[in-house]
């Protein structure tokens, strides 16, 4: 079994077609992988390497340098809570500790409804609006307590409020497809 | 092309002035000024990284210190270092705690222990004592990163030059820096070998124990070692190593710096292939069929050959391989003439015609082309040559020469590792002729041909062409490639590919041309050499002497009374094994001189045992035809001596004289005909494309070379290095051949020949070219020359055959009995 199907590799090539490089599809095609499995596994790694023409470990130091990649199966919301010095200070790392409680067993892989994945974060770039905490990228800034329960309540039932900018995060897969630059069409679920 | 000459900025580092061109680091002008910072990431062949911090220098003006191994001096900048700074003393001290906090500072069971640069430079640098008490880090160790190279990441300070090497130099990157922050490490992929011909430079520049050699660990401590300087005797790239011997046996090779060669580089097989001179079969003293063989004098053994001569015509002939030195060949080459008064001597695997004799003259009076020219070439074009396999230090310049902006084409019938680096167009085998005057004649840049004959174009006395030992076997294709560097004003070598090749057409151990490429038909370049021998003019043979299948031909037909089998397996080596032993049973009279003795003692009559490379004074021609000098380091075993000693005691005995009987003697005469002259490598007027294979009504054409790890005598004992790189055999098939032919990837093909037949693996891969099929030469299971008529291409039939399993093969003469 192939993580890529036949269209996925079609949609490989398009990607790296962007490219005046095969290689700087790298990351949109681990995005593309991530979209396909809801994680990235290791055959999604050696099939990126293989639709790019370079080694899987050139892939792999790639896929482990950056935390945007599951490298193990992931709920479908990743709650990213940053730990780092300005989110410290404001209570980050109490707010980490919460989530680990809210979450219950498998919180850091997979939480037993399949829902969500907790992930202590370094720094997110938002230190003015510390603490902050991340959904599949979507930002929400300065949460407390209570914010933090009733935000992991709300995508516990698949429904995440609006964050602090932008749109509302979608699930991992469908979030991951758009980081490949793909759009939202046709993300699948 | 001639680059201007570069700015030169002026600077001082504590306190002295210094002139420099431009774009120089910080840590290359100390050194110049001989002031040593230390430092771990840099190296001069690798991008500047800063990684490991610990070169820190305080520059005049700049707020923060600054890392000199990446900051290029500017004019009037002022550089205070360890020796003028506190801060910068200080900043050096602190990073080298910080590298120390995680090492295990296990040195006493280190190989790298007492050669190391972290050892070294924190004795020197470093503040002597460690703050850090809390627990280290720890990983799992050793862990293989292939049968050669073992990784011990608790030892590792994360300066990339491994990795960095694998990206820059070797383009195979099978390992890098997984992880981030405090995780960060060393690896490979899970179920990715680190399957590259070049890795073992990465342990050699590793500058801590991190990477070592699986063939060296736990083996010897520097101060075991006995240590020279030599060169490697495997191909003609003329690498520059270091032997190292722990109680007279060799346990390492390792690569010398040599910028003009191989930049600081080795091959995994001029690396870890040195067991080979210490191989069991070694010969120690001479041996005479008696009917066994029994040891016997030197003087014993040229008696014999005495009475050979006097029991019939004399007839004698010489074949030897590529791996004699220049002094040995020399001598060859005068006694083969002097004594014998015979042309019938070679060293080659082409006909005498394949190639041009100006190719071969020029190549033999002088250095027409080096490493810094392919090096600095706006555009090159490799035909008929698998660098990587073939020569694996060139196929690194071409890398080098490519990451420089050159633009690169390879014309082969196989994929080569240039693969990302250059625009292949894949030729059958026998074909090369005609697609080069395809390039010649190319108009636009629509199509590969075209593109490439523009870059040789614009590149003009930039341009490189580099022609491999199998153009000589496409009718008029080394003719074809010269004139094509010769029309766009540009470079050109026809490539020797074993050792010492070059240096036996140098010194005429070839049946048409003498010492210093002078030709054995013409009266006036035969009386040259004549004055030099002080013989009578008129005395040396006139006639066109054998080539070496020639030779083999005339043995086979009883022709030969006595063959010389000088450094040479002709069953082995020979494109037609059958040819070869038919050779064997026929000549009477057997003389092998070598190293060892293997399959050649079942039919010597008389062996006499040579020196190796570590245990002779002589030298190397590389392939650009430059001289390297070699040291003995040990003596050689039993009473073995050096080949021309061997030569010079024969030609005595039989009454003759050589005219030296030391090696200053030997130089001095050999300087007086080998000294550089000038002859135009042009071939004169147009030679022609030959016709190309096309249709020969067989299925498919069989094309062959030796792959750089193979069952050839000079792997002898790396295992380690035959378990990391030796391929099985396989039959490399185009999809668009495999599917005519009914083929299976994975299944097994029945392949005939005129010569043999044999059962094969497939492999299905579009690497090859359409209408021809690649088995290795020499790899396990499969002597490919069992299947040739001669040449390293031959037309064969193929059929899926069948069963699984290994490779099996038999010649035609078993398969009719």
């Amino acid at each position: 079994m192939s993580v890529l199907t036949p269209e996925l590799r079609r949609e490989s090539e398009e990607i790296a077609a962007r490219y005046p490089t095969r290689r700087s599809a790298l990351m949109p095609l681990l995005y593309l992988v991530q979209s396909a499995e809801g994680w990235v596994s290791r055959e999604g790694l050696q099939e990126v390497a293989d639709v790019l023409g370079i080694t899987t470990a050139e892939v792999e130091a790639v896929a482990t340098f950056y935390t945007m990649f599951r490298l193990e199966p992931a709920g479908r919301y990743v709650v990213s809570i940053c730990t780092n010095l300005s989110c410290a200070l404001r209570g980050g790392k109490a707010l980490y500790e919460r989530a680990h409680e809210l979450m219950g067993p498998g919180a850091e892989q997979v939480t037993e409804d399949g829902m969500l994945t907790l992930h202590e974060e370094e720094c997110l770039g938002a230190c003015d609006a510390a603490p902050l905490v991340q959904v599949n990228f979507a930002n929400y800034d300065r949460v407390t307590e209570e914010g933090l329960a009733e935000l992991i309540e709300a995508l516990r039932r698949g429904d995440p409020p609006p964050p602090s900018r932008g749109e509302h995060p979608g699930d991992l897969k469908a979030t991951s497809r758009l980081l490949a630059g793909l759009g939202p069409e046709g993300a699948s679920e | 092309m001639s680059a201007r000459p570069p700015e030169i900025i002026t600077l001082a580092i504590d306190g002295k002035e210094v002139a420099v061109p431009k774009g120089t680091l910080i840590i290359r002008a100390a050194e110049q000024l001989g002031i040593e910072i230390p430092r771990f990431c840099d190296h001069p062949l690798l991008d500047p990284v800063g990684a490991c911090r610990q070169c820190y220098v305080e520059v005049e003006g700049q707020r923060k210190l600054m890392t000199s191994c990446t900051t290029p001096v500017a004019p009037g900048m002022v550089v205070r270092t360890q020796n003028t700074s506190e801060q910068a003393r200080e900043a050096q001290e602190a990073v080298l705690e910080f590298l120390l906090l995680n090492h295990p500072l296990d040195c006493p069971i280190c190989d790298r222990g007492g050669e190391c640069p972290l050892q070294d430079q924190a004795l020197a640098f470093g503040p002597g004592e460690s703050r850090y008490v809390e627990p280290k880090r720890t990983f799992e160790k050793p862990i293989a990163l292939s049968p050669l190279v073992a990784l011990d990441r608790e030892r590792c300070v994360l300066c990339a030059r491994c990795t960095r090497f694998c990206d820059q130099i070797s383009g195979d990157r099978f390992i890098e820096l997984f992880d981030r922050g405090a995780a960060e490490q060393v690896s490979i992929a899970p179920g990715e070998d680190f399957r590259s011909p070049f890795s073992g430079n990465t342990i050699q520049i590793c500058p801590v124990g991190a990477l070592t050699a699986v063939p060296y660990r736990f083996v010897a401590r520097p101060f075991d070692l006995k240590t020279a300087d030599t060169v490697c005797p495997h191909c003609a790239s003329g690498c520059n190593l270091r032997v190292d011997l722990r109680r007279g046996e060799v346990v390492r090779h390792l690569a010398r710096d040599s910028y003009e060669v191989n930049d600081a580089w080795l091959c995994d097989k001029g690396r870890f292939a040195f067991r080979f001179a210490d191989a069991p079969t070694r010969l120690t003293h001479p041996l005479l069929r008696d009917p066994g063989l029994e040891p016997a004098s030197f003087g014993e053994v040229f008696a014999r050959v005495g009475t050979w001569l006097e029991d019939g015509p004399g007839r004698v002939a010489f074949l030897t391989g590529g791996r004699l030195m220049d002094e040995d060949y020399y001598a060859l080459s005068k006694l083969a003439r002097t004594v014998f008064r015979t042309n019938d001597l070679d060293h080659r695997r082409y006909r005498s015609g394949d190639v041009p004799e100006a190719v071969e003259r020029a190549a033999a009076a002088s250095v027409t082309i080096t490493y810094r020219d392919v090096e600095r070439a706006g555009a090159i074009l490799v035909v008929g040559l698998d660098a990587e396999q073939e020569l694996p230090i060139l196929h690194l310049r071409i890398r080098k020469a490519a990451r420089r902006g050159a633009a690169v084409f390879v014309l082969n019938a196989r994929r080569t590792r240039l693969h990302d680096v250059a625009e292949h167009v894949l030729c059958p085998p026998g074909a090369e002729a005609g697609f080069l005057e395809r390039i010649a004649g190319a108009r636009g840049e629509g199509d590969a041909f075209g593109r490439a004959r523009a870059a040789l174009e614009a590149a003009g006395e930039g341009a490189v062409v580099l022609a491999g030992p199998r153009l000589a076997e496409a009718a008029g294709g080394v003719g074809r490639a010269a004139s094509l560097a010769a029309g766009v004003g540009g470079r050109f070598a026809f490539l020797a590919r074993r050792a010492n090749d070059r240096g036996a057409l140098r010194a005429g151990v070839h049946p048409g041309l003498l010492p210093g490429g002078r030709r054995v038909a013409d009266a006036g370049e035969r009386a040259e050499v004549e004055r030099a021998w002080g013989l009578p003019e008129g005395s040396l043979p006139d006639g066109p002497g054998r080539d070496g299948a020639a030779i083999l031909e005339a043995a086979a037909r009883r022709e030969i009374d006595v063959l010389f089998l000088v450094g040479v397996d002709p069953l082995r080596d020979f494109p037609d094994a059958a040819l070869a032993r038919r050779a064997l049973e026929n000549v009477p009279h057997k003389v092998v001189q070598d190293i060892s003795s293997d399959a050649m003692a079942i039919y010597a009559d008389a062996l006499l045992p040579a020196a190796a490379y570590l245990e002779k004074d002589g030298h190397y021609s590389d392939w650009e035809g430059r001289g390297q000098r070699l040291r003995p380091v040990r003596a050689a075993p039993g009473i073995a001596r050096p080949d021309w000693e061997i030569f010079a005691g024969l030609a005595r005995a039989l009454g003759g004289e050589l005219g030296f009987d030391s090696l200053d003697s030997l130089h001095e005469e050999m300087g007086e005909l080998l000294g550089p002259r000038e002859v135009d490598w042009r071939p004169s007027g147009r030679s022609s494309a030959g016709p190309a294979l096309g249709e020969t009504g067989e299925d498919l054409v069989l094309f062959t070379y030796p792959l750089l790890v193979d069952e050839g005598r000079l792997s002898w004992g790396a295992a380690e290095l035959k378990e990391a790189l030796e391929e099985p055999v396989t039959l490399e098939v185009h999809p668009e051949d495999a599917e005519r032919l009914g083929l299976e990837d994975g299944g097994r093909a029945r392949v005939a020949s005129l010569a043999g037949e044999a059962t094969l693996p497939v492999r299905i891969t579009s690497t090859v070219a359409r209408g021809s099929a690649f088995v290795p030469f020499n790899n396990p299971g499969l002597a490919a020359n069992t299947l040739l008529s001669g040449r390293f291409h031959v037309p064969v039939s193929v059929a899926p055959a069948g069963g699984e399993g290994e490779a099996e093969a038999r010649g035609v003469e078993e398969v009719a009995s």
